[in-house]
This record gives structure tokens, sequence and C-alpha cells, in this order.
């Protein structure tokens, strides 16, 4: 039923496309050059955007499609190349030239001002008497139907709310061009609709976007062009219809691998659950979950499926002692951990590997040796007093040969590795402790294609050494892939767990947004 | 009326309020302690504090900080008071430290917003270099026989007993805060210490406005040295040491944030005056005026604590709050699946 309606979307959107494309150029950039020392980011890219097109822009990270983007914002400049903005060559030296010409960039992380209203946050850098400015704030928040608190700090808002915040101030700048980079990474389901309801309007005014995503089903749905960045070029571009989901998964990999490649099939596993569960949760709440309760068993992968904001990573936190425990016990190996500090947890076996690996996760300035073996810097196997370099370079490089980690050395910066990289050497340090439980929140959430499939190869690898793995992510595909059974969040609660042969997407998704009932298939059937 | 409970609201009044308890205080403890004279003394003193203060609060507003006004304000003393020793004018003194302090200040802008060095340590480093310079330029000497005219208009008074120098200064705090408060550009301190790379993005000049910052730091403080060359009488290497923890002091317990983008000039103008009266309040309560210093770096620590510990646990807090309202209670989540099951089932 739910696929008839977006199916019915689909064709209204398609016959939107057609009566909207006009051959209007807004923005073009030709033979963009960009190089960072001796590293080469951009090789040549050419892009055409014009009126009333949602260009979709995909690519793996450290394609250049941030690069690209800041270029034309003006935040760096390119080493060759030109852009050309209705016809007209430009210098877009900084990002004050590019609003000038009508271009607008929401970054990915909203840029605010948290201890500014929301007004002050819109009307800022404007020259306008305030009185007008208000009158035009008011029109257009009006146009596109959001009622927001002006007068609360932006501090107090939620990431989505910052999201509509950055929309507002590019629409005050009645933009001709507006960048989206990755907007939907934050938001929740409702949210991303209301996005894309969005999206869609300010096309029909004739402004071109950009929109920069690692969802290739936000591609059919809103984009009227693609265009796909790999290793610094353009591989592949023009109009959506004309490809499918394979040729975009294509597109993304390197040309000699195929697409097979990026998955690793079937890994079917029998798990003995005679066996007594490795971890026990019973009865858990903390901020942000209640009541859940569940059991690993050794050797077993549990997908964790919920949308964003269901409390799975607030759980996964509160088990690692990084939370306070309002209630329930978790045991691991027959020991209580409930409400342990993260160092006593660690020891006793249970690693985590955060979602935001930038923050949480990495020493950014160190090499790729020190992140792997900082988890182990405090027991005796790294010396007693000085540092055995030798074991550290012993055990790091297991890691790396192992994952098959692209490096230029054991002692390369961790911060200039690409996001697949950075988070192999992470779930390298987390299995550097032996622990027999390993939690991974969201390990290829902004990896590229060709990336998850090595992080997946190397945890069915880790799983058949007896290590159990808790696997957080809201990529369903993932789920189906790799678990042997999966538990659903919704509303901070395990509303649902699937058996092997019942983990498909239809269902796990079905219950991530509350909908899903054993014998609903017979109803809607 | 909106205005005004913003004004009542604003975090400048909580330091207001903090004078007036202290000056009552130190009245129940000393009732000698509240005539206007005293009272007034307290602001007069404040007046070389304020200046300094209010232009430190620029430089916090942008989120760093200037640790070199003390000997800014000393050497620009020390120029202008062999100047005026020497029988030069009055006016090219004033315009030759005015300029000396902008200088100053351009090349903190330098080190800062152009090389991008941790604001901290650079401007240490200039505090140091320019408190050399103050004794190789003195020899070491007291700079003293300052006109007797220039030395007496510090005591002249203007409204009631409080002399021209604070009712200036107090103009020019509100003109300032007037400004930043009420023109568009005045904003942009606030904006490109609460989010500097999100100041770039929406176009503003942030890296003029953290040169202007700093310029006006360092003009500020060359006023107050010029103000403390008239009110002190003489000028030694050592004068200004110190006016840099002060002036962080009175702007922080003015409600600015140390972390930028929060807090006014007002406020810092209030601190200075709390600043500048506690060596006067000892002695009305019977400690010795040695104890000044100490209780400066005591306040300041504990302020500065206490904000870190309140904005974490309002972070939490936050937090927790936002975490708890997505949780729903078991039934709930029952009975929104069997609606969203039956309308399925309806369509």
């Amino acid at each position: 039923m739910e696929a008839a309606d977006s199916q019915n979307g689909t064709v209204g959107r398609d016959e939107a496309r057609v009566s909207y494309q006009v051959p209007n150029t807004l923005l073009s950039v030709q033979n963009i050059y960009k190089s960072f020392g001796s590293n080469e980011v951009l090789k040549g890219i050419s892009l055409d955007l014009c009126e009333s097109q949602v260009l979709a822009l995909i690519g793996g990270n450290g394609a250049g499609k941030s690069t690209l983007m800041k270029i034309i914002m003006g935040i760096y400049s390119a080493d060759s190349g030109e852009i050309t903005i209705a016809g007209k060559k430009v210098d877009i030296s900084n990002p004050k030239a590019a609003l000038e010409h009508s271009i607008y960039m929401v970054p990915q992380e909203p840029m605010l001002f948290p201890n500014m209203t929301v007004r002050e946050n819109v009307v800022i850098g404007f020259d306008e008497g305030a009185s007008e400015l208000e009158s035009r704030l008011k029109s257009v928040m009006a146009e596109i139907g959001w009622s927001l608190d002006l007068d609360c700090k932006a501090s107090t808002l939620s990431i989505a709310e910052q999201g509509m915040v950055e929309i507002l101030r590019g629409l005050m700048r009645n933009p001709k061009v507006l960048i989206l980079d990755e907007p939907t990474s934050a938001l929740t389901f409702d949210e991303v609709q209301s996005l894309l309801a969005c999206v869609e309007e300010l096309q029909k005014k004739g402004i071109g976007i950009i929109y920069i995503t690692h969802r290739l089903s936000e591609v059919f749905e809103i984009g009227t062009t693609v265009a796909i960045l790999r290793d610094g070029i353009v591989t592949t571009q023009g109009n959506v219809f004309e490809f499918t989901r394979d040729d975009l998964v294509r597109g993304l990999l390197p040309e000699d691998a195929s697409v097979d490649g990026a998955t690793t099939g079937d890994s079917a596993c029998e798990i003995d659950y005679s066996q007594e569960p490795v971890l026990r949760v019973r009865d858990f709440s903390g901020y942000g979950f209640s009541d859940v309760s569940f059991d690993i068993y050794p050797g077993e992968i549990v997908g964790l499926a919920g949308v964003v904001g269901a409390g799975r990573t607030e759980m996964a936190t509160t088990i690692f002692g990084r939370d306070k425990v309002l209630g329930g016990s978790v045991t691991l190996n027959g020991q209580d951990i409930t409400g342990r500090k993260t160092r006593q947890v660690i020891s006793m076996g249970l690693n985590y590997v955060p979602e935001d690996r930038f923050n949480d996760g990495l020493y950014r300035i160190r090499g790729v040796a020190e992140n792997t073996t900082s988890a182990l810097l405090s027991s005796s196997r790294m010396g007693r007093f000085f540092l055995n370099s030798k074991e550290e370079e012993r055990v790091s490089q297991s890691y790396v040969d192992r994952f098959r980690t692209k490096v230029t050395g054991l002692d390369q910066e961790v911060g200039g590795l690409s996001g697949g990289n950075q988070q192999k050497t992470v779930i390298g340090r987390a299995f550097s402790t032996s622990p027999k439980v390993v939690i991974l929140d969201e390990p290829t959430r902004g990896i590229d294609a060709a990336a998850r499939g090595d992080v997946y190869a190397v945890l069915q690898e880790l799983r058949d050494t007896g290590v159990s793995i808790l696997l957080i992510s809201s990529d369903m595909e993932e789920i189906v892939e790799l678990s042997d059974r999966a538990l659903v969040m919704y509303q901070g609660r395990i509303v649902q767990e699937f058996g092997k042969d019942q983990i498909v997407q239809e269902n796990l998704t079905a219950a991530a947004f509350g909908v899903y009932q054993a014998d609903a298939k017979a109803v809607t059937d | 009326m909106g205005r005004i409970k913003n004004l009542l609201h604003a975090r400048s009044m909580s330091s207001f309020a903090f004078l007036v308890i202290l000056f009552l205080v130190v009245g129940l403890i000393n009732p000698a302690f509240l005539t206007p004279s005293n009272i007034s003394a307290c602001f007069n003193t404040s007046v070389v504090y304020t200046l300094v203060a209010v232009g430190m609060a620029f430089t916090l507003f942008i989120g760093e900080i200037d640790v070199s006004v003390g000997a800014n304000l000393g050497l620009v003393a020390a120029v202008v008071g062999s100047m005026l020793r020497d029988g030069q004018s009055m006016g090219l003194a004033i315009i030759v430290g005015v300029v000396i302090g902008a200088m100053i200040g351009l090349i903190n802008a330098w080190g800062v917003a152009v090389m991008k060095a941790p604001s901290l340590i650079f401007t240490l480093g200039v505090n140091g270099v320019l408190r050399g310079i103050v004794y190789v330029y003195t020899n070491g000497a007291w700079v003293e026989n300052l006109p007797k005219g220039f030395k007496d208009f510090s005591s002249v008074t203007a409204v009631g007993d409080l002399t021209v120098y604070y009712c200036a200064t107090i103009v020019l705090v509100a003109v300032i805060q007037l400004l930043l408060v009420r023109t568009k550009r005045g904003r942009y301190f606030h904006a490109v210490g609460d989010n500097a790379q999100g100041a770039t993005l929406v176009g503003l000049p942030t890296r003029t406005t953290k040169i202007l910052a700093y310029v006006i730091c360092g003009v500020m403080a060359a006023i107050g040295g010029i103000i403390f060359c008239s009110r002190i009488g003489f000028v030694t290497p050592a004068s200004g040491n110190g006016y840099e923890m002060k002036a962080i002091a009175a702007c922080v317990l003015g409600g600015i944030s140390l972390l930028g983008g929060v807090g006014s000039v007002v406020g810092s103008a209030i601190g200075a005056v709390i600043m500048a009266s506690i060596s006067y309040l000892l002695v009305f309560m019977g400690f010795s005026s040695n104890y000044d210093n100490a209780i400066t770096g005591i306040i300041l620590i504990v302020i500065v604590v206490v904000d870190a510990l309140l904005q974490r646990r309002a972070i939490v807090k936050n937090r927790h709050a936002r975490l708890a309202a997505r949780v729903s209670s078991g039934t709930e989540v029952a009975a929104a699946a069997m609606e969203k099951a039956q309308e399925g089932g309806e369509a």
C-alpha cells in the first residue's frame, strides 16, 4: 500500500520535471582543478546547473564534493578552471562574493550563532532596515509554511530546526542557486519529508539546487539530474530518469571493482542459542530509552534498527558507562556491569565504537599506530613504563593488514585518511582490547560503497572468531546483510525482534516507524 | 515594555545588583562607608579599569583575549607622561598615545586574526615585549614632575562628586553600547565570537571584525594610560602591571563569556567599578588592601568555575529533557501502532 503511494508520488514529480525543465544555465563550473599539497582533490570537474534543476551530487568520502562546494562558495579558490554564472565568468574569492551572486550553501553542520535569537541569526549580514527585513522574513516563512519561534535562542533548537533556520537564511537572500549539503543526514523521517516538499517548492520557483546526499533513494525521489563524483572526477552525469539504482552504485565504485564486490553475500552461520548469552540486558532504562531487554549470544551479530532518535545510541552509551542508568541491569558473561565506569566496562570485555568518529573516536593528529593501540595503553602489553613501540607496531600492522586499511605508513595522521579507513582504524582499536562484545554505532555512515564492503567483511571475520556484535544502523540494507538476529527500537523501546529469516527491509522499516504488526501483512494484502 | 523586560533580564543587571549588595554589606559592617563622597570615590577610581575593561570586552566578544593591555597602558603612560614633562603640547601627546595604542592593537590583530596564533600566548608575548620597551624607554626611572594643571584636572568634578573623567567615560560606554546593539556592524563582534565559521558563511567580514576588536582594545588601553598619568601624577616602569587581570575579571563579573559571543560593555563597566572598589572596601572592613590582588583572583576563579559548572549542567539537563521526551510509554506505542496499522488497512 505504502509502495503504491510512493509510486504515485514519483509519477507526479516526473510530470513536474518535464514542465519545469528550462534550459537556462544558472551556474556552470568548467575544468576545476584543486590540490592540497601533493594531494589532487579535484581533477577537472565540469558541471552545469539550470533553472529549476535539482542536481543530486553523490560520491564517496574524499571524492571531492565538499571541496567543490567550498570552491563555489569562495571558501577555497580553485587552482585552475572557471565558474560562470548566467553566462558570465565570475571570480568568487570569498563567501561574500558568492552571496552577491545569489549562491547560498546550507552546510552539513548548521552554522548558527547559538547565543543569538533565531531572528538575529536569519537577518544578520543584510544591509536593509530592520522593519523591511522583518516583513520579508514573515513572507518567506509564510510561503514555505514553517512556524518557528523567532525570539528563542538558537542554542535551544533541535538539529532539524537549526537546519530550517539555515534554509531560511538562504531563502532570505533570494538565491538563484541553493546548495544543500546532506541536509537529511540528521533529520527524522517526518522532517525529511517536509524538507523534500520544501525543495520541490523552491524548484518550482526556478531556483537551481545542488543536493548532496549519501542516500540513493533521495536521488530518485527529488533529483532531476544526477552527477557522481569519484576521486576528483565526474564519472557519471545525466538526467535521473536515465539511471537505475545499479547504474549509480556502479558509478560510485572504482572501475576495477564489480558491483557484487561491494557486498559479501550470504553470511549464514549457525548460532547455538542453547548457550548462555554473553550479554544479558534486563529492563534497562536511562535517558532516551526505557525498559529494554535483550540477549546476545556468542558469535552473533545482532542488528539494532530504528530511526534516528529512537534511543539506540543513548542505550549503547549508557551500557558503556557514559550516562546515568535509571533502572534495570546489564550482565556481561555473568558479571554485572550495570552503571560501571567506562574503563571497567572495557576491561570486563565490552567495547563501543561511536557513531561520530571525529569527535568521539579518533585522535586525528596522531598516527594510525598510536590510534590503534591507544585503548591498550593501560595494559601491560604495551610495556610497563616505557612504551613498547615494537608491540605497538605489531598490533597496528596486524589490523592494517587484516582490514586492508589504506595507509601510507603506520605513522600517517588519521585525520588525513578517508572515512572508510578511519572507521577501520577505530574498529581495529576496539578489537585490540580483545572484547567479547562490541557495540558498533553506524559503522558505515558516510562511507562509500566499496569501503562499506570492506567493513562488512571485517565484521564477519571478527564474528567468526567468536566475538559478538551489536550493530546499530539506520541503513536497513546493512542490517539485512549482516545480522543473525535483529531488534528494532522505536521511541526508546525495543518494539520487535526478528529472526534471521524475518529480517527483510520491509519488516525492519515498518517496525522502525512503529507500524509493524505480525499479522498486518495479512490485513494489507 | 519588552525593552524594559529585556533590560531587567540582561546579564549585566545581576552584576549591578551584586555591586549594590556589596556596598550595602560594607555599609552594614561600617556605616561610615555609606556617604556620597565614598561611593563617588569608588566610581571615580574605576575610570582607568573601566576604559581598559571596555576594550578588553571587545576581544572577549570575538572569543579571543588580550593580556597585553597592562603593558600597553604602561607604555602609553610613560610616553605621554615624559612628553608632557618635557613641555610638549597636550594635543600632540594624546595623539601619540592613541596612535601607539592603535599600533599595538594592530600588532595583536596581525598575530591573532591574520597569522592565527593563539591569542592568550601571542598577546602575552606582546605584553613582555612592551614591558621591556617601557624599561628601556624610561631607563628604569620614574616619570615625574608632570604639569600641575594636567594632574589637577583629574579631580575636577562634573556631576556631584563624580569627576569629569568618570562622567565622560560613562558617556563613552553608553555610546559604545548603543553602537554595539543598534548598528548592524556592532552585532558582528558577537556573531564572530559566537561562531566564526558561520559568520564567514553568511558573508560577514570576520577578519576585519577581529582586527577592529583588537584595535579598539589597544586604543581603549591607551586612553586608560593617558588618564592614569593624569590621575596618579607619575609613571613607574611597572605601571599597569596586573591591569589585564583586573580588566578580565571586570568583564567576567559583568557577564561577558570567555567563550565569546555573550555580554555587554555596560556589564564590563559595572564589573570595573566592583574591581576598583575592592581595595577601598577592604579598608572600610578593617582589612589591609594588600589582599586586593588575591581577592580579585579569587573572584575571577569563582565566577569562571561557577559559570562553567552552570553551563555544563544546563547542557546535560537540556539533553536529558530532550531524550526523555522521545521515550513513549509502552501503551502509547502499542496504541499508535494499532492506529497506524488500521489506517493502513482502511486505505
